[in-house]
């Protein structure tokens, strides 16, 4: 790749302004982005207006398949297999139109976003190298995010099936069960 | 309803259904495809419709948009008919959005 074009460099900081806009973090434009660090370093205190959280991100899978956050995420992995299936987007173009969609999705059902953009890119991640995958539910049907070596014939989904203490948190804007 | 005024009203929805179609596509064709429910195909068509063209479709005996829910399932929840062991408003019309996702990703 030409990278003294100007024009492809003005693409990439279209894009990392974006993902700044969505909440990203420093992580996430250094891998989807060619710009150096010091630039996004830069373009991040000018976008959103302070530095960015230091530390490491988180790398575990178990977050993804407690019940809460696996209803997120699942919502965000069928919105973003379905945009992968039905065009030609970049991978990280396609995470921040599903995330878009997904927020749109839980605003409409008066719920917090769980899933953060960095989670949602690490999920995508997780998918790609195998760590995680949907499996269908063998009661309604739809896809969840699983391990994947979960038994596909006897699979129910969190949705189905809630676990005994699901749904009972006093916080508002949770998933609630009753 | 006399007669007339269904046909005109299927016109309507036609019109006004075709018109926000081309607008979702042109702007955003990826985002678009994800609310239409529609195939790439048929995108293309109705993304270079001329706005004669909209009107000479429109305007027939028959609606143009399909109804999206074609599963039992998704249709309980969505009008949260049964009770089940999830019985909250918000959670089922969101096991629901999963299914819909879902379901179409399937069928492409």
């Amino acid at each position: 790749m030409a990278t003294k074009s100007i024009l492809n460099e003005s693409r990439q900081i279209e894009r990392a302004v974006a993902l700044i806009h969505l909440g990203a973090r420093l992580q996430v434009l250094e891998s989807e982005t060619k710009l150096s660090y010091e630039r996004l370093l830069r373009l991040y205190k000018e976008v959103a207006g302070r530095s960015p959280s230091k530390g490491q991100l988180p790398f575990s899978t178990d977050w993804f398949l407690t019940w809460q956050p696996n209803i997120h995420a699942s919502l965000f992995l069928n919105i973003y297999e379905y945009l992968g299936k039905v065009s030609a987007l970049e991978d990280i173009d396609a995470v921040m139109k599903a995330y878009k969609l997904y927020l749109e999705q839980i605003a409409s059902c008066d719920v917090e976003p769980l899933l953060s953009i960095t989670r949602a890119w690490r999920l995508v991640k997780f998918v790609d190298n195998q760590m995680l995958t949907m499996t269908r539910c063998s009661r309604c049907g739809g896809h969840f995010v699983t391990e994947p070596y979960e038994n596909a014939r006897n699979y129910l989904c969190g949705l189905c099936e809630p676990p005994a203490r699901a749904g009972k948190s006093a916080l508002t804007g949770g998933i609630m069960v009753h | 309803m006399t007669n007339e005024q269904i046909l005109s009203e299927i016109r309507e929805a036609n019109l006004t259904y075709l018109m926000l179609a081309q607008n979702l596509i042109r702007s955003d064709r990826a985002e678009a495809l994800f609310r239409l429910g529609m195939s790439e195909e048929s995108a293309d068509l109705v993304a270079n419709l001329s706005p004669a063209q909209i009107l000479k479709i429109a305007s027939g005996n028959m609606l143009l948009c399909k109804f999206r829910v074609d599963d039992d399932i998704v249709w309980n929840l969505l009008t949260n008919h049964t009770t089940r062991k999830v019985n909250n408003d918000a959670t089922t019309r969101l096991h629901a959005s999963i299914l819909m996702s879902g379901k179409f990703a399937e069928a492409m």
